[in-house]
C-alpha cells in the first residue's frame, strides 16, 4: 500500500469501533511520517480522542489493523503502546497535586537504588532535565498543587515525551495555555519533529494548526473525510471538511432590530485589580464575551448571575436598579429575577446525571417554591419541552446521563426555558455536542432572542461566537477592552483587539 | 448482570433479600414462631431503630451522615427518668425533647453546610458531649424509673398490632410523603445527585441540608421518647449503638450516600431485617454476646456493600 510513497512510521488501516450499539469510527485510516506534526481535526465527537486511544493501547479496534515501519503491531494496553515508542499527552489533566512534579513524572515507575529505596536524585535530576527540554525553569519538588494550570500542562507535556517514544500524541495540549506559552510549546514540538518523531496534534484551534502542523486528517461522525497537506488547504475549507457543509448554512440570521436594553452593567468589577466596563444586552440580542481564554470572560458571567459577588458596579435590569446579592443564596437571588445560567460543565455543575429527564427539566421550576409546598408533576411542561426542544429520549423517565451530548445540553437550556426567563447567560452553548444538535442549538437561542429574551455567551470556539453572536464584546485581563459587531468580526480581527488592549495596559 | 431481569434484581436493596431469607429460615426451623403475637412484640423492640433510621435516610440522601442519635437519646432519657422535672407534663417532656434535637439537628446542620465541617466528625463529637453531659449530671449514678403512663402507652396493643409499631409505620409514611411529593423531597434528591448542579438550577443547597439535619434532630427525639417508653428504669447506657445500627439498616435499605433507590421502605426493611435476626438469633439459642458479634458482623457487611454500590455507581 505504502510502496512507491515517502515510508510511514504508523499506519493505521480502516480502524472500525463500537461502544455498544454506537459506532464511533468506520474504517478510519491515518499515515503519519517521521519528521512530520500531522494534525487531526474534526467536531467533537468526530472521533478523534477515541482513534488516538486506540493508537495508544487504552482501546482495542474491532477492525482494522496498525503498522509500524510496515510490520503489524498488536497493543492490548498502554503499557505495549509506551513499549513500542508510542506516547501520549491527554486531555484531561492527571497529575497527582499532593506531590512534587518529580514523583508525578515517575509515578509508578520510580527509580531504585540497590536495596530498593527511592533513587530520588535520580529522579530528579531526570525531572530536571525533561523540564529544561522545555524550556522551563520549576524546581522539580514544587507540589504540583502550587503550579498554575499552564505549568501543570507543561508538566504533563514533559512526562508525556519520553526520550525514547517515537510518536507523540498531543491532545488538545493548549486548551489552558495563553499565546506567549503555546509559542513555547511550538518550539518543542518543532523540535521534536527536527529529531524525527512523528507528532499527532489534536486542536479546535485554527492558527495553531496553520503555523505547526504539516498535514492534517479531518474526521466526521467517526468516518474518514480526508488527508491533506497544510499547505493545500485554507481555514474556511478545513472547517467545511468537518462540518461537512459551509459555514454560514449553520446559523441562523442575526437580529434585524434590537429592543430595549434588558441589562446594563455600569463600573462592573469581577475582581477588585480588574478595570472597570460597562457592558449593555439589549431585549432580541445575542452578545459574546469574547477574548483569550481564561481571561474573565467566566468570572465576569459567574459575577453576573450571583455565584460570586463582584467587586463593584451597579446592575439595572429591564430599566430597574438592582443591588449585587452576596455571594450564598446569590444564584436563587437573580434566578428569581428572570435570570437563567448554563454553566460549562454540563457533567459536573449542569446536570444531575442520575436523575430522570423530566427532573432535570424542572427542578428549576420546583426551586421557585417553598420547601415543603406538595411538589406538582409538571407533566404538561415536561412534554412540552421534550417536544418544543425535539430532545431524543427513549421517556422522559430515562437517566440523562444515557442521552447523547447534544440532548443533554438541550435539557439542560430547557430547565431556564421551562422557568421562562428573560435573560440567559450561558458558558460554551455547544460543548460536546456534534453537529446537527449544534446547529439546533443555535436556532434554539435565537428564537429565544427573536421572541423578546436576551442570551450572553461565552465560548471557546471562535467560529461559533462570530456566527451566532450580534456583537462581541472582547474580554482580556478580566475587563471587556473593545465591543465589536460580530458580522465584522475575524478570528484575527478579535486576536489583535485582545492583544492590542494588554499592549496598552502594559 | 445483563439481562434485564437480572439487573431488576440487582437493584432491589438488599434489606429486602435479608428479611425474606430469615424469615425463611424461621420458617424451616420454627414455624410456630411465625405468630403475629410473637413477631409484634420482637418488631416492637426495634421500633426506635426504625424511627431513628427515618432520619439517617435523609441526612444520608444529602450526602451527610447524624452519628449524633445516640446522644440525643441519651440526653432525653435522662432528663425524663432523673425527676430533674418532677412537675412535667408528658406534654412537656415532648416539648422539651423536640426542642434538644431540633437544637442539636441545627448545629450539626449549621457546621455540616455553612462551615463545611465533616459530617462524620461533628456528629460524632456532638454525641459524646452529650454523652458526657449526662455522665456529668448524673455523677454515673443510674437515674430513676420511667413514668408509668409511658410504659402504659408503649404497651397499648390493637390485635396483634403493638401502638408502637403503629407509630412507627405512620412515622414511615409521612416521610415517604414528603420525600415523594413535597418541593423539599425533589431539593433533597437534586443535593444528593449533584450539590453543583442543585446550585445552579436554584436549589437552595445549604438550607436543604441544615433542614435535613434539623428534621434528622426531631426525629431522633421522636425516637428518644419511644426508647424512653420500652425501658422501665432510666440508664446512662440507652440507645447509645443506635446511630450505627441505623446507618447500617440504611444502607442495606438501599440507600447509599446521595442515592435514594431504597427510598423510605427499603431502610424500613432494614430494620425489620434486624428485628427478625434477634428472633432467629433467640430461636436458635445464642446469647446477648453472640448478638452483640452478630450485629457487628452485619455493620461490616453492610459498610462492605456501601463500598461496593459506590464504586458501580
Amino acid at each position: 500500500m505504502s510502496d512507491g510513497e515517502p515510508a510511514c512510521l504508523i499506519e493505521m488501516q480502516s480502524i472500525s469501533k463500537a461502544f455498544g450499539p454506537s459506532r464511533v469510527l468506520r474504517d478510519v485510516s491515518l499515515r503519519l511520517r517521521p519528521g512530520s506534526v500531522h494534525a487531526l481535526m474534526g467536531e467533537n465527537g468526530a472521533g478523534k480522542s477515541t482513534l488516538m486511544k486506540i493508537l495508544a493501547g487504552v482501546h482495542r479496534c474491532d477492525e482494522g489493523r496498525i503498522l509500524k515501519n510496515g510490520k503489524p503491531l498488536h497493543l492490548p494496553s498502554p503499557r505495549e503502546a509506551l513499549a513500542a515508542g508510542i506516547s501520549t499527552v491527554f486531555q484531561e489533566l492527571s497529575l497527582l497535586p499532593n506531590l512534587t512534579i518529580a514523583e508525578n513524572m515517575f509515578l509508578g515507575r520510580e527509580l531504585l537504588m540497590r536495596g530498593g529505596s527511592l533513587d530520588r536524585k535520580r529522579m530528579r535530576a531526570e525531572t530536571a532535565a525533561a523540564l529544561a527540554e522545555l524550556d522551563l525553569k520549576l524546581d522539580p519538588d514544587q507540589l504540583v498543587s502550587t503550579l498554575s494550570i499552564a505549568e501543570r500542562q507543561f508538566v504533563e507535556i514533559a512526562h508525556g515525551i519520553k526520550a525514547d517514544a517515537s510518536v507523540l500524541i498531543l491532545d488538545e495540549p493548549t486548551a489552558a495555555l495563553n499565546a506567549a506559552d503555546v509559542e513555547v510549546l511550538n518550539r518543542s514540538i518543532r523540535r521534536l519533529r527536527a529529531e524525527g518523531r512523528a507528532i499527532v496534534y489534536i486542536s479546535h484551534r485554527m492558527d495553531e494548526i496553520f503555523s505547526i502542523c504539516d498535514e492534517v486528517t479531518v474526521l466526521k461522525d467517526g468516518q474518514f473525510v480526508g488527508t491533506r497537506a497544510i499547505a493545500d488547504v485554507t481555514p474556511d475549507g478545513l472547517i467545511a471538511m468537518m462540518v461537512g457543509r459551509e459555514l454560514a448554512d449553520l446559523f441562523p440570521a442575526r437580529s434585524a432590530n434590537l429592543g430595549k436594553p434588558v441589562l446594563e452593567l455600569s463600573g462592573f468589577r469581577a475582581t477588585p485589580k480588574a478595570s472597570a466596563f460597562d457592558l449593555t444586552l439589549h431585549q432580541g440580542e445575542i452578545l459574546g464575551l469574547a477574548g483569550l481564554e481564561g481571561q474573565g470572560q467566566q468570572r465576569i458571567m459567574r459575577a453576573l448571575i450571583g455565584r460570586h459577588a463582584p467587586a463593584g458596579g451597579t446592575l439595572r435590569l429591564h430599566g430597574q436598579a438592582l443591588k449585587f446579592p452576596s455571594a450564598a443564596g446569590g444564584i436563587r437571588a437573580m434566578a428569581r429575577r428572570g435570570l437563567g445560567f448554563v454553566p460549562e460543565d454540563r457533567k459536573e455543575e449542569g446536570l444531575m446525571l442520575g436523575l430522570s429527564v423530566a427532573a432535570n427539566l424542572v427542578i428549576g421550576l420546583h426551586a421557585e417554591k417553598p420547601a415543603f409546598a406538595p411538589a406538582r408533576s409538571l407533566k404538561g411542561v415536561v412534554q412540552r419541552m421534550t417536544d418544543a426542544l425535539r430532545i431524543k429520549t427513549a421517556s422522559s423517565a430515562t437517566p440523562v446521563a444515557s442521552l447523547s451530548g447534544g440532548s443533554q445540553q438541550k435539557v439542560l437550556l430547557g430547565r431556564y426555558l421551562a422557568r421562562e426567563v428573560k435573560v440567559l447567560v450561558i458558558e460554551e452553548p455547544t460543548r460536546g455536542v456534534d453537529i446537527g444538535a449544534k446547529s439546533e442549538i443555535y436556532t434554539l437561542l435565537r428564537d429565544f432572542a427573536q421572541a423578546g429574551g436576551a442570551v450572553l455567551i461565552t465560548s471557546r470556539e471562535t467560529v461559533e461566537l462570530i456566527g451566532l453572536c450580534d456583537r462581541l464584546a472582547v474580554v482580556h485581563g478580566d475587563t471587556v477592552v473593545v465591543e465589536l459587531p460580530a458580522a465584522e468580526a475575524t478570528e484575527h480581527s478579535i486576536l489583535a483587539a485582545a492583544l492590542t488592549a494588554e499592549g496598552v495596559a502594559a | 448482570m445483563t439481562h434485564p431481569i437480572l439487573r431488576r434484581l440487582a437493584a432491589v436493596p438488599p434489606a429486602y433479600w435479608v428479611f425474606a431469607l430469615l424469615l425463611l429460615t424461621l420458617w424451616i426451623a420454627r414455624p410456630n414462631m411465625l405468630n403475629p403475637n410473637v413477631l409484634g412484640i420482637f418488631v416492637r423492640q426495634v421500633v426506635p431503630l426504625g424511627i431513628l433510621v427515618l432520619g439517617q435516610l435523609l441526612v444520608m440522601r444529602v450526602r451527610s451522615i447524624d452519628l449524633s442519635g445516640g446522644g440525643v437519646i441519651l440526653l432525653i432519657n435522662y432528663i425524663i427518668t432523673s425527676r430533674t422535672f418532677p412537675e412535667a407534663s408528658g406534654l412537656t417532656f415532648i416539648a422539651m425533647a423536640l426542642a434538644i434535637g431540633g437544637t442539636v439537628g441545627l448545629l450539626n446542620g449549621y457546621m455540616i453546610a455553612k462551615r463545611r465541617v465533616s459530617a462524620v466528625i461533628v456528629t460524632l463529637a456532638v454525641s459524646i458531649i452529650l454523652v458526657g453531659l449526662v455522665q456529668f449530671l448524673s455523677s454515673g449514678k443510674p437515674p430513676g424509673d420511667v413514668p408509668k403512663y409511658m410504659n402504659e402507652i408503649f404497651d397499648i396493643k390493637y390485635g396483634p398490632l403493638p401502638l408502637p409499631v403503629l407509630f412507627w409505620l405512620g412515622c414511615t409514611g409521612l416521610v415517604w410523603l414528603v420525600m415523594q411529593h413535597s418541593v423539599y423531597g425533589r431539593y433533597v434528591e437534586a443535593v444528593g445527585e449533584s450539590a453543583e448542579a442543585a446550585s445552579f438550577s436554584g436549589v437552595p443547597v445549604e438550607r436543604t441540608v441544615v433542614m435535613a439535619h434539623v428534621l434528622a434532630g426531631l426525629i431522633a427525639a421522636v425516637a428518644a421518647l419511644v426508647q424512653t417508653g420500652s425501658i422501665a428504669v432510666g440508664s446512662v447506657r440507652v440507645g447509645l449503638d443506635l446511630p450505627i445500627l441505623a446507618v447500617a439498616a440504611t444502607i442495606l435499605g438501599g440507600v447509599v450516600f446521595g442515592r435514594g433507590e431504597g427510598g423510605v421502605w427499603g431502610p424500613f426493611f432494614g430494620v425489620l431485617s434486624f428485628a427478625l435476626l434477634f428472633v432467629v438469633m433467640t430461636v436458635f439459642g445464642i446469647d446477648e454476646a453472640g448478638k452483640l458479634i452478630a450485629q457487628g458482623l452485619i455493620i461490616l457487611m453492610a459498610a462492605i456493600l456501601y463500598g461496593a454500590r459506590a464504586k458501580r455507581g
